[in-house]
């Protein structure tokens, strides 16, 4: 198995992983590439190119293209379907190791936190982990920046000597590009080629999509979020219920998911969940961990509710509402239909002991 | 002499314990208190994790440890659920009564179900004729045609409502000197003529169910009755003490914990004149008190509990540690509510809940004014 | 003998439960973790979980292995309270600053030292620093199958494997054979509780240390000199903003919100 190589990467060409989910583009894989044209942009012009691993992907391959990725490598077969990490793993080290990028970037969902890894290891080469910001420094040196101890430390992460430089990528961390009239190549690979003495030992039987309940966090305008402070899954429906005048989504810290009062994990906005970033965001009863507030820092407008003063989230808003989310959240409810020109109607009321 | 220490096993086994009481017993102390409900779900599990047969031998179906580990957990208990405790605790004396002074059919009959805390049991001594006044009891076991009949009535019992098999003194006779002889018997639940009585509405150790227990013309065989005839009261009173006390002191213990570490959150937390309450002398010495009163308490009780482990009688520092560690847990919690001012008052705040606790601590496995006539009594002698 | 060997990876870590207490030296830019007690990595309780219900199913062995200071060793103790029969901790001056590839590296070294195994189980992410990386680059390492984020596990006494892997919105069925590397996710079981039973019997199991020379690592393969990652600059994020009180009751403050909401365009 070639490995990588020590001496700067060919062309210094930066690469992303595309991801497919349900025959459409994942949302990382598109804030990724936004990413590298914008670094290869800033660092005087450089290749940027995708790798797409699927089955009758093509018209995916195209819209990458379309994005501006300069090249999109495609290895459409059916060995491609669904994903798993040896088959993909084999394929794109065999492709990294042919063409020597200098860098790779993964998102990291499910799938990308998997299959970076794996590729490293089998390139034996450096790999940051979940990022939350990218920089280029001189001669094309990745300072990947990543988050430890429950988003409380920074650290800037390089890979100096080996190549590629890899890193997997933070959902929701950057901004997907604008569609262009560019079209770049797509070049078709040889899978069985690339397949070719690997040995393929997991079967994926089975692959299941639930749609979530609700508006998905991601994208929307108006995020509604509750933690610990909420104290039970009956006060929750208020916020549900505020979400709903706002049309907006809800979302949790980690202790509130732990009690069990939210619709599932894919709620959490922190480090280890979700990052949003929408117009206006609205918490309740949330102390200000940076776990969370790691998640929300590209918030546009961030509104803050809290019945202690003290509270450590209020450092981290733009507004500041010291107040029992119980009283406060159905007077803002009142106030949203009187503004909406509705009648105000009754707010669901909750009792106040527990 | 070295620092008192607790060994490495004791310390690893007390953080076990503590992990299970914070996740499985703390979330739901409040509503046990409120529901006055004893949870039998998390007594099986207790049961599953050595709590209920912790001193009982490996070859019985127990953990195989001692007292100090007994302790240990009622401590770790008592810290966020006294009335839980308190079960434990009175499940622990009927489980001794029978691992001291039962036959080994006996032991082998009801020994590994009461370890496992797959049944509960308890000792039912106290009647309305006489608690403090062991003597005073008017329950009989007349024997007749190779079986006990048992008449009688007891009240205050813990466990009443769930206990599946009962030890329970009762007069047999009269001895040399003709004062009243009493005996000990094991009767299950199941037992024709027996029943578990109205259950009282607690002021405080709620989640323990208290209650009397009736037997109305109760036959139990021969096997039934617990150490030689006659032997009872002494039985009740080593019981007492090796067990009871030790436990309510250590439960004593748990709650002067609580309003401890409560009352130290809440001076950190609470700001008043723009800095935290901490920073005011006057609740400096609020805590001050607590902390001192916890640290003797705890010498008090590890050291009574060691010594009667180590074979001493230790009846004069065993009353001593249960008047103390009971009576200062009262005296803390009045002193971590009135800290907390306004909040002290308010039910969402569990220090009312630990002050009532403690009163009801007091009158557990004998009377402060017991305890002080038995100091009083080794002293003088 | 009946039964699997399970290997699983574990890892003490400062207790999530300090962590505002975390300190960078402003002299020398590093991590200060001082004073901050160790706890087992709580993912790894799943992992252990995990393994003990297979033993409980099929019989067999189940070895905790663990790289960490030989100070921490001790921590493995309360790991071996809730279940496993011994603990090989890999401990050496050379281990310190690797990055997640050379971890593995000596991971897998650890477990080649304690082969033949079944099964190599691990929690998928470590409370501080959080990579996922372990499972898959230990599985690559030893030349395994290997997969992360399980969330269900059925392991067959013929060593077929069937797992359920977490992905976005949903999960896929993945099936391979031993022996296999796993990364399990916490929702995958409840950690049983330690019992007292467990905590006298840990007492008695061993605990075993070993260096890079017993392990047989290549020396410039491990530690800061065997890791491809560097670490630069250490910082605390400050997520600061104007932090504006909004006074007045709850009808006041309300209307004042809804007047930034109509701002912002979210009014609808």
């Amino acid at each position: 198995m070639t490995g990588a190589s020590s001496t700067p990467g060919r062309k210094g060409a930066i690469w992303i992983v595309a991801e497919q989910i349900g025959g459409k583009l994942a949302a990382v894989s598109l804030e990724i590439l936004g990413q590298a044209l914008g670094m290869a942009r800033e660092a005087g012009g450089r290749e940027v190119a995708a790798v797409l691993l699927g089955k009758d992907a093509g018209g995916l391959a195209d819209e990458l293209a379309s994005f501006g990725a300069d090249k999109v490598f495609l290895a459409d077969d059916p060995r491609m379907e669904p994903y798993r990490n040896d088959a993909h793993g084999a394929v794109l080290a065999r492709l990294v190791a042919r063409e020597g990028p200098e860098i790779v970037l993964f998102g990291a969902s499910a799938c990308g936190e998997e299959l970076a890894p794996t590729v490293a290891a089998r390139l034996d080469t450096g790999l940051g982990a979940h990022c939350t910001n990218l920089d280029m420094e001189g001669g094309g040196l990745l300072m990947m920046g990543v988050l430890g101890f429950g988003g409380r430390v920074h650290t800037e992460m390089f890979c100096p000597a080996r190549r590629p430089q890899m890193a997997s990528v933070k959902p929701g961390m950057f901004q997907p590009p604008p569609r262009t009239d560019r079209r770049g190549t797509v070049v078709r690979e040889d899978v069985a080629a690339l397949l070719e003495g690997e040995k393929i030992r997991l079967r994926a039987v089975k692959v299941v999509r639930e749609a979530p309940e609700g508006v998905p966090l991601e994208g929307a305008d108006v995020v509604v979020a509750g933690g610990f402070g909420i104290g039970g899954k009956e006060p929750w429906a208020l916020l549900e219920e505020l979400a709903r005048e706002l049309s907006g989504a809800v979302g949790c810290t980690r202790p509130a998911l732990d009690e069990g009062w939210t619709s599932g994990e894919h709620t959490m906005i922190g480090t280890s969940g979700k990052t949003v970033r929408p117009k206006v965001y609205l918490g309740f009863g949330i102390s200000g961990s940076p776990h969370h507030t790691v998640g929300i820092k590209d918030a546009g407008v961030i509104v803050s509710v809290n019945s202690d003063a003290r509270a450590p989230v209020f450092e981290s808003s733009d507004y500041c509402v010291v107040s029992d989310f119980r009283k406060f959240v159905p007077a803002l409810i009142r106030e949203i239909r009187k503004a909406k020109g509705g009648s105000p109607g009754e707010p669901s009321t909750v009792p106040v002991s527990k | 002499m070295a620092e008192i220490k607790f060994t490495q096993q004791q310390d690893m086994l007390r953080k076990a314990v503590r992990e299970f009481v914070e996740k499985e017993v703390k979330p739901v102390a409040a509503k046990l208190d409120a529901e006055s409900r004893f949870p039998m779900d998390i007594f099986v599990k207790m049961g599953k994790l050595g709590f209920a047969g912790v001193f009982v031998p490996r070859e019985y179906g127990g953990a195989g440890l001692g007292m100090t580990e007994r302790a240990i957990i009622l401590e770790e208990l008592g810290r966020h659920a006294a009335g839980l405790a308190m079960a434990l605790m009175t499940h622990h004396l009927g489980v001794d009564a029978i691992l001291s002074y039962g036959t080994e059919e006996q032991k082998k009959k009801y020994l590994p179900d009461l370890a496992a805390g797959k049944k509960i049991t308890g000792l039912a001594v106290t009647e309305p004729t006489g608690g403090s006044d062991v003597a005073g009891q008017l329950s009989t076991a007349v024997h007749e045609d190779g079986k006990w009949v048992i008449n009688g009535r007891k009240c205050f019992i813990t466990n009443s409502a769930s206990a599946e098999v009962n030890v329970i003194t009762a007069r047999t006779g009269e001895d040399a000197k003709g004062r009243p002889a009493f005996s000990a018997f094991i009767v299950e639940n199941s037992v024709e003529g027996f029943s578990p009585g109205r259950e009282e509405d607690k002021v405080g150790l709620r989640g323990s169910s208290t209650g009397d227990l009736l037997m109305n013309g109760c036959a139990v065989g021969e096997a039934s009755l617990l150490g030689a005839e006659g032997s009872g009261m002494k039985m009740a009173l080593a019981l007492f003490t090796k067990i009871g006390r030790t436990g309510m002191a250590a439960i004593g213990l748990g709650i002067i914990r609580a309003c401890l570490e409560d009352g130290v959150k809440f001076a950190k937390e609470r700001v008043l004149y723009g800095k935290p309450l901490a920073k005011l002398q006057a609740i400096q010495f609020e805590i001050a008190q607590n902390r001192i009163e916890y640290e003797a308490a705890r010498l008090m009780t590890y050291n009574a509990v060691g010594m009667k482990e180590g074979g001493a009688g230790a009846d004069a520092e065993i009353a001593a540690a249960k008047y103390f560690a009971t009576e200062g847990a009262v005296r803390a919690a009045k002193r971590t509510m009135d800290l907390m001012g306004g909040y002290g008052v308010i039910n969402e705040y569990p220090v009312g809940r630990y002050m009532r606790d403690a009163l009801t601590t007091i009158s557990c496995g004998g009377t402060s004014h017991i305890m002080q006539i038995i100091v009083a009594g080794q002293t003088l002698n | 003998m009946g039964g699997f060997h399970i290997v699983v990876l574990v890892k003490p870590v400062p207790d999530p439960a300090c962590y505002d207490r975390v300190e960078i030296d402003p002299a020398t830019g590093v991590l200060a973790r001082q004073g901050m007690p160790s706890v087992l990595n709580p993912s790894d309780r799943h992992a252990l979980e995990e393994a003990l219900a297979l033993q409980e199913r099929h019989g067999g062995r189940v070895t905790l292995v663990s790289m960490t200071p030989e100070s921490s060793a001790e921590t493995l103790r309360e790991a071996l309270a809730m279940g496993g029969d011994e603990a090989v901790v890999l401990s050496d001056r050379a281990f310190a600053g690797s990055d997640s590839l050379a971890t593995a590296r000596v991971l897998a070294a650890g477990v080649a030292k304690v082969s033949p195994f079944d099964l190599v189980l691990a929690g998928n992410e470590s409370a501080d620093g959080g990579t996922v990386h372990v499972p898959s680059q230990v599985g690559e390492l030893l030349g395994v199958a290997h997969l992360a984020n399980v969330i269900r596990l059925e392991v067959d006494a013929d060593g077929g494997v069937r797992t359920r892997t977490r992905i976005e919105n949903g999960y896929m069925e993945v099936e391979g054979a031993l022996p296999m590397v796993l990364g399990v996710r916490r929702e995958i079981n409840t950690p049983r509780y330690t019992s007292l039973m467990g905590v006298l019997a840990s007492l008695e199991k061993p605990i075993r240390v070993l260096g890079a020379e017993e392990l047989g690592v290549d020396r410039a393969r491990v530690g800061m000199e065997g890791s491809n990652m560097r670490p630069g600059k250490m910082s605390r994020p400050s997520f600061r903003r104007k932090g504006e009180r909004v006074k007045g009751g709850p009808e006041e403050a309300a209307a004042r919100i809804v007047g930034i909401l109509r701002a912002e365009g979210v009014l609808g």
